[in-house]
């Protein structure tokens, strides 16, 4: 179940993404928690400290499979690596075990 | 986005919350395709709900199985009046009205979250019941 959160700046989504992402966590789900805002802020909001998020790197290209089809173009063929091997490379894992990772750079990588 | 959203696959009991970038241009180069479930958060004043009325209109054309319009800061039964009556006209799915909540605002200022800060917070215990009714089966059965 992939859940998106949007909104205008200051609707205060990125609080609603980091208290659904820790309460799921507490259910007992392995949550995976995205940041795409260009203004990350939802390590904040999961409670990791800033020596913590220190860790956190955008996701290079490379974490994605791309293929040439016959018609000459790149197209994406899937994770380069198992997306908990991803997750701990690029990513932070909170006390609630929620597992973080920022997107930002990746937003013009599918484009077109 | 497209590309992680996109090839990844989920296990049961996974869960992939996204925050998403503020602007709607993004929605329109196909972001959220790949989401199950677009959650659109909004004030209750005009401007906002103009935007998510713009990005339910967006999210409609591409295709986003399911979506639900998330109201926050609420300050009172007219607030909640207007933007029910906003949600009926244009056929959008309300599904939680958040208050305007002091603890949220302290809880932000001091840079704790607040489920730690002020767990019996009236802001947590209405995302709680919104969590349930979300259409996450495995929650379901838990209770």
């Amino acid at each position: 179940m992939k859940i998106a959160i949007v909104g205008k700046g200051g609707s205060g989504k990125t609080t609603l993404a980091a208290t659904l992402s820790r309460l799921f966590a507490w259910r007992g789900f392995s949550v995976l928690a995205i940041d795409s805002d260009p203004n990350p802020n939802l390590g904040v909001a999961l409670g990791v400290s800033e020596q913590a998020l220190a860790a956190l790197r955008p996701l290079p290209h490379s974490i994605l499979e791309q293929r040439t089809n016959a018609s000459g173009s790149t197209e994406v063929v899937g994770l380069a690596e198992p997306i908990e091997t991803i997750a701990s490379e690029y990513g932070v894992t909170t006390a609630d075990g929620v597992k973080l990772l920022m997107n930002v750079q990746l937003e013009h990588a599918g484009k077109g | 986005m497209r590309g992680i959203l996109g090839q990844l696959v989920e296990q049961e009991s996974q869960l992939t919350v996204v925050d998403m970038e503020a602007s709607i241009e993004h929605m329109s180069r196909g972001t959220p395709r790949y989401t199950d479930v677009l959650l659109i958060v909004t004030e209750p004043y005009y401007r906002s709900l103009e935007t998510a009325g713009r990005i339910a209109a967006l999210a409609q054309e591409l295709g986003i199985p399911q979506m639900y319009v998330v109201a926050n800061k609420v300050r009172g039964a007219r607030d909640e009046e207007a933007l029910r009556q906003y949600c009926t006209e244009r056929g959008l799915a309300l599904v939680a009205v958040l208050p305007f909540d002091e603890a949220v605002l302290e809880a932000d200022e001091s840079r704790v979250p607040i489920l730690d800060a002020d767990p019996e917070s009236a802001y947590v215990r209405l995302v709680k019941q919104l969590l349930e009714k979300l259409p996450v089966e495995v929650v379901k059965q838990a209770h």
